[in-house]
């Protein structure tokens, strides 16, 4: 099946002075899609987000957005799309809903039908003032007002950074059910667990460049888990040398190995014996890359 | 989206301190009215004062010029001082002693100032007793209102402040500039760089409002704003006039003209203000450039006043074009000048529209 490209960007390159904020890179966003754009601080995710939406001039390159030009046609794509930006500000001492409302009358829209479930959901309280909130209820204020008009295209950019856990898993119930009504999402994160927990493709981008786009399904089997298991009784290696698991050691009484695939048989091989402690970890992004793209990094070097 | 959002968000939220600098108008200009009776009534006893010396000329040059006044019963001794200028800066003594008039030859053809002092007993500080000229006719009191300064801005026309409409042209609108000038500098820098500082940029632009509908509608929030403070200070000033009954002497549609004539000044300076802030995104650094604009223009008129040579001053400052002593004074509104810092004011917004477009919106 051919995926149509909502969003589609060709050698983006986009200059600072002197400084390089993105170089020649390329992504395609498809429709329907929840893309996450990850990277650490710094790599160039916010750059090429705030280009598509115009809100900085590219140096060179081509983004189209729904197969209009990114700059020239600007006011047109952004009736279409809902934006958290990274550092969400508002205008001080008003009501949110206040606030919410003049928002929505900018897309020339007065329907608030979306708003106030969204807050409900969010536990967010419409009557505060805008110059009272936390940051996390800062953050979510710009979440609603990303999604409450009904955007076909919703771009975000760290929205989960601020969040706790628990509102974390309510927002990503959110966006999987704009997903379901056809909506494309693209969303940045430094944080490889949120991206994973949500996205269904993922864009790594590093120093400016997007080194590899993966389906996160692929992304798990080739990173895997990390186990960490404490016995009570005594074990040995060979006992979990299964299909999809790797880098096995044992470490006083514990086990640590990657998982690849192959979890069930896992899980049957470390029920065999009394156990104390146990604990399955998501690679960091810093591992991912150090692990992932060691041999990318390698070769990088070598060709310096 | 829909027009006019951007503007009417723009004043709602900034009602407040739009009320609280009305009420401030409202108090100056009802006030500044109820100081001129007073005012008026010490002005002319101070003339009356000047009475108190009288000067004889001769007839033909060479004569003998007669300078005498009223004898002080506290009085030591008197001193004359004797200078071209009024300002006696530059003043000789030409007499001192105890006669109460002194008699002494034309051998000169310039104007020349006497000022007559006591010297009292129980104090060291001489007391003036009056002040005469050469000049036939003339008030020196009245000379003394008519400081270049005020030239620039009577545009050369003589003001007399014992009457409310000089009063009221010196008085009032003499510092009006200012007041409701950085106030409208203020609030057009504030209006658009808070949105940078704020970090709200990124959302309002993010919506589909183009930045040049940005600007227009800030431009437009700031002439209404400016509209509003022109006609609390409208009220204030025909309160004030109605409550001294001199409306008939300065009516309302008079003073209404006569601050209608600054919404062009007003919208010229917000336009400045718009167009620093899209430059230099920060509160404090284009509010320091709009200010120095507003004093720098008002400087350019006041100094261009001083002499022939530097009249060319005028010509540039912003303030020639809002000439409200026209209105007050000859009574005609200068339409031309109001059409002219309109049409500047919307080039300089235009001017911004176009940096904006260009410009990165900073993260």
């Amino acid at each position: 099946m051919i995926e149509e490209k909502l969003i589609e960007i060709e050698n983006l390159t986009k200059m600072y002075g002197n400084h390089v904020g993105v170089k020649d890179l390329n992504l395609a966003v498809h429709k329907g899609e929840i893309m996450g754009f990850l990277g650490p601080n710094g790599a160039g995710k916010t750059t090429t987000i705030r280009s598509c939406l115009a809100l900085i001039a590219k140096t060179a390159g081509k983004i189209t957005i729904f197969g209009l030009d990114s700059h020239r046609d600007s006011v047109a794509i952004r009736e279409k799309t809902g934006y958290l930006p990274g550092d969400f500000g508002l205008i001080p001492s008003v009501k949110v809903s206040s606030y919410l409302k003049y928002l929505l009358s900018l897309r020339g829209c007065e329907r608030t039908e979306k708003m106030m479930p969204l807050a409900k959901r969010l536990e967010l309280d419409l009557n505060r003032k805008t110059n009272e909130l936390s940051k996390g209820n800062k953050l979510k204020v710009g979440i609603i007002q990303a999604l409450m008009a009904d955007p076909d295209l919703i771009i975000m950019d760290e929205p989960t950074s601020g969040l706790d856990p628990l509102m974390k898993q309510e927002f990503c119930r959110i966006l999987r059910e704009e997903k379901n009504h056809g909506k494309t999402i693209f969303m940045s994160s430094h944080i490889l667990a949120d991206v994973e927990r949500v996205c269904d493709r993922v864009a790594i981008i590093r120093k400016g460049q997007v080194k590899v786009v993966e389906e996160i399904q692929t992304l798990q089997e080739k990173t895997g888990k990390v186990l960490e298991v404490e016995f009570g009784d005594p074990f040995t290696i060979d006992e979990f040398k299964l299909e999809g698991v790797s880098e096995i050691q044992e470490d006083n009484g514990r086990i640590i190995m990657t998982i690849h695939e192959n979890l069930d048989g896992v899980i049957d091989a470390v029920s065999n014996h009394r156990i104390l402690n146990m604990n399955l970890k998501t690679y960091s992004l810093e591992q991912l890359f150090l692990k992932y793209y060691r041999a990318g990094e390698d070769s990088e070097r070598g060709d310096a | 989206m829909m027009a006019g959002r951007v503007a009417y968000m723009e004043l709602r939220t900034g009602w407040k301190g739009l009320l609280i600098f009305s009420l401030l108008i409202l108090v100056i200009s009802v006030g500044i009215v109820q100081i001129f009776p007073t005012f008026r009534d010490s002005m002319i006893e101070e003339l009356e004062g000047a009475n108190k010396v009288s000067l004889e000329l001769p007839e033909e040059q060479g004569g003998n010029i007669t300078l005498s006044w009223e004898s002080l019963d506290n009085a030591s001794s008197y001193m004359v001082l004797e200078d071209t200028r009024l300002s006696m800066v530059t003043a000789k003594l030409k007499y001192a002693g105890r006669e109460t008039s002194i008699t002494f030859e034309k051998n000169f053809e310039e104007k020349r100032y006497y000022s007559v002092m006591a010297l009292l007993n129980e104090t060291s500080d001489p007391m003036l007793i009056g002040i005469a000229t050469t000049e036939k006719g003339e008030n020196p009191f009245q000379e003394l209102m008519q400081n270049p300064f005020y030239k620039a801005f009577t545009g050369g026309r003589n003001i007399n402040m014992l009457e409310t409409k000089g009063f009221i042209t010196l008085e009032f609108f003499s510092w009006w500039w200012m007041f409701a000038g950085l106030f409208i500098a203020y609030l057009s820098v504030s209006i658009v760089a808070s949105d940078f500082e704020n970090r709200h940029m990124d959302v309002l632009l993010s919506t589909p409002v183009s930045r040049r509908h940005y600007l227009i509608e800030k431009f437009t929030a700031m002439t209404i704003t400016a509209f509003l403070v022109i006609l609390v200070a409208t009220a204030g000033l025909a309160g004030g006039l109605a409550s001294i009954n001199a409306l008939n002497e300065f009516p309302l549609d008079i003073v209404f003209l006569s601050l209608i004539g600054c919404l062009p000044f007003l919208m010229l300076i917000t336009a400045v203000g718009i167009l620093t802030a899209v430059l230099f995104q920060k509160v404090r650094a284009g509010m320091g450039i709009t200010f120095a604009f507003v004093f720098a223009e008002f400087f350019l008129l006041a100094f261009g006043g001083f002499s022939k040579s530097l009249e060319w001053m005028k010509t540039v400052s912003i303030f020639k074009y809002w000439d409200y002593s026209s209105v007050i004074i000859d009574g005609s509104f200068k339409a031309g000048d109001f059409l002219l810092l309109t049409i500047l004011a919307i080039a300089l917004l235009i001017i911004g529209i176009q940096i904006f477009q260009k410009k990165d919106i900073p993260a």
